[in-house]
């Protein structure tokens, strides 16, 4: 086709464009000087602004970042890291470091105490026993001095819980995940994990140095694609429920594509591990693939409301990783401590299944509440269900209402969501009371109807 | 000292992930591709279409790779920065002028172009010498004003170079994956994409009724 440089043109079809109207309220218009100086509107930036710059001095980025967090912090970045006063109950008292004051019986939907155990009497007494015994922390690596009687048990109750020969524990979720993934793949090996995985599987996939793809979020059809055509060894990760999304992934369709193409399947069951599935196990029992998968990953700070992860598989695949899992043996071994809350707390969700019918009642009148409200909260089926604003230059402003209203929860902005795709992540605890859940959700829609996003 | 100030009536630039190799190979030695994921980097496809210039109105495309940008004060701090490696015009004297100032990598060769609006998508559509070299849509959110502060990188020869550009005006933008590009196996751009490329963009920007403002080369 060829056309006259003549006919470069706009040529308007259909109905005309939306007026540009809105502008953002916490942006100040920006100054551009003649000498060539920005004085830029600060909260049109953001963190990646501030993670890649050229030059020579290695905190040359410093100056500007500080600058700028200077002038965002109390125009809403405050709101992270708000120091609780409480334990991450159903309600707690937060500081209020604008003001400097304490807002006292905030209904919380930012901890992810899923089944309310940190704070179960029981669990405490355990703590306090295993204090007495060992004192405060492990003072060793695990494969040093760093495993107490107390880990081996533990490791060999996560094992059995999870019904697979053997599990390895972790400091944080955070190392399981780097540890499992480098520990295993290597240079020249392929490794394909869902776009939403958490930055701990991607980081993994960077030490692993093998080479990393990112397969459309859920979509089986991507991942094939991504598989397609390499020979050598191949590791699929995913989740089994994704963390700002809330939603869970399509195993069938995941394992078959895998089996096709010989990848072994790895999920990090983060947010699913004690509360799906009929026994707790996670999205793999729930979905009925609890053999397919090769590699199960958790953590023990969600559900258990603790501290740590897990890797459960294999006697052979544990082995291998006590002796590859370098952010395993070489950190501390996690507190015996917190071990015995542990312990306490996978005893309790074992023992009380109604943990989970009543995590998963609360779910449901939850999303019927915020159902009936006409609140949007995406795709998600799960105890983590994001309040969808869509907003990124008015989150801080919506936060801040719903903060001083009586709710404590977290924005979610770019970049740890995508642009304009800003939300509150809501965590849902089986602690909830039916009143805190409508005292929430009538919250929620007061803020959110002043600000257009629901009727 | 602000050298170049362009009048758009209408901009877009969609950023697409591309290989990270891929990237490396467009970029001279001393500029780095930033990374979005792990060996996954950032192609910029921008087109504008200027209505107000010293050699009156024409139609820009260029292809570049995202890189850091060289670190300065706050009040001058950049955004992101640029390397063009595939710039081209529909008017060979806006072309000649650009080149001699800022060293942009220009086809010697004019483009056509279409803006074409339909409902909240922008849609341009590029061709040389009659063939189709590519179609690039994306599409609206919010509206708000804007003023974006980046810099440019290019070389003249040996001597490297860089600008700090502002694009001021109307400005939508947003990940929502609703764009689309399907770039045509022209030579010149079906060489730089040895690895596979996505069919949308991850990012799309859209800008009407605004102003490109280049400041002055400085050598680094």
């Amino acid at each position: 086709m060829s056309r006259s440089k003549k006919e470069s043109s706009t040529i308007s079809m259909g109905e005309a464009m939306a007026t540009p109207s809105r502008k953002s309220i916490t942006d100040a218009p920006d100054r551009i000087e003649e000498s060539g100086g920005v004085q830029p509107g600060a909260m049109q930036y953001d963190y990646t602004n501030f993670y890649f710059g050229a030059g020579e001095d290695a905190f040359a980025l410093l100056g500007p970042f500080d600058d700028w967090w200077q002038e965002v912090k109390p125009a809403g970045y405050y709101m992270y890291e708000l120091p609780l006063q409480t334990a991450p109950g159903t309600r707690v008292d937060v500081e209020d470091t604008k003001t400097g004051g304490i807002r006292e019986g905030l209904i919380n939907f930012a901890s992810y105490n899923y089944l309310g155990l940190s704070y179960r009497p029981e669990v405490k007494e355990a703590i306090k026993e295993a204090a007495d015994v060992y004192g405060g922390g492990a003072s060793g690596s695990p494969i040093l001095s760093g495993t107490t009687e107390l880990h081996r048990r533990f490791a060999e109750e996560v094992a059995a819980f999870k019904n697979k020969e053997a599990a390895l524990i972790f400091p944080t979720g955070y190392s399981a995940n780097v540890g499992t993934i480098a520990g295993l793949m290597r240079s020249g090996d392929l490794i394909v994990a869902d776009q939403y995985a958490h930055a701990s599987v991607v980081d993994g996939m960077i030490l692993s140095k093998a080479t990393s793809k990112f397969f459309r979020h859920n979509r089986a059809d991507d991942l094939e694609r991504k598989l397609k055509g390499f020979d050598g060894k191949k590791l699929v990760i995913i989740e089994g429920v994704y963390s700002m999304d809330g939603d869970v992934p399509p195993l069938g369709e995941i394992v078959e594509v895998c089996r096709k193409y010989g990848a072994r399947l790895m999920i990090d069951e983060a947010h699913s591990a004690f509360v799906y599935g009929e026994n707790g196990r996670g999205v793999v029992e729930d979905q009925g693939f609890e053999d397919e998968v090769d590699i199960h990953l958790g953590t023990f700070s969600k559900s258990l409301g603790g501290q740590g992860g897990y890797v459960a598989g294999s006697s052979a695949l544990v082995n291998y990783l006590r002796g590859f899992s370098r952010s395993r043996f070489f950190s501390c071994a996690l507190s015996p401590v917190v071990v015995a809350g542990l312990r306490k707390a996978l005893e309790l969700a074992v023992a009380e299944p109604e943990l989970r019918a009543k995590l998963w009642d609360n779910v449901a009148y939850m999303q019927k509440l915020l159902a009936d409200a006409q609140i949007p909260i995406g795709d998600s089926t799960s105890q983590v269900i994001p309040i969808m604003v869509r907003d990124d230059a008015r989150i801080f402003a919506i936060g801040e209402e719903i903060f001083r209203e009586g709710i404590f929860i977290n924005p979610v902005k770019y970049p740890a969501v995508g642009k304009h795709k800003s939300r509150f992540r809501m965590s849902i605890s089986a602690s909830h009371t039916r009143e805190d859940l409508e005292q929430g959700a009538a919250i929620f829609q007061r803020v959110l109807q002043r600000y257009g996003i629901c009727p | 000292m602000p050298v170049g100030s362009y009048a758009f009536r209408t901009g877009v630039s969609a950023f697409f992930e591309m290989a990270t190799e891929d990237a490396v190979a467009a970029l001279p030695r001393h500029l780095q591709p930033i990374e979005v994921r792990h060996q996954r980097s950032v192609l910029s496809v921008t087109a504008f279409l200027f209505d107000e210039s010293e050699v009156g109105p024409y139609t820009e495309l260029m292809l570049s790779v995202v890189v850091p940008p060289m670190v300065g004060s706050w009040l001058h701090h950049a955004k992101a920065g640029f390397y063009p490696f595939l710039a081209a015009t529909s008017s060979e004297e806006a072309r000649r002028r650009r080149e001699e100032r800022f060293h942009f990598p220009y086809l010697d060769e004019d483009i056509d172009a279409q803006f074409i609006e339909t409902g909240d998508r922008l849609t341009v559509r590029a061709w040389v010498g009659g063939d189709p070299l590519l179609d690039l849509s994306v599409t609206q959110y919010s509206w708000e004003s804007t003023t974006h502060v980046l810099q440019g990188f290019m070389m003249n020869g040996e001597e490297r170079l860089r600008t700090t550009l502002q694009i001021s005006g109307e400005y939508t933008m947003h990940e929502n994956e609703r764009g689309s590009i399907n770039l045509y196996p022209h030579p010149l751009i079906k060489d730089v994409f040895r690895n596979e490329m996505p069919s949308s963009p991850f990012r799309e920007h859209w800008f009407k009724n605004g102003r490109e403002v280049f400041h002055s080369l400085e050598a680094f």
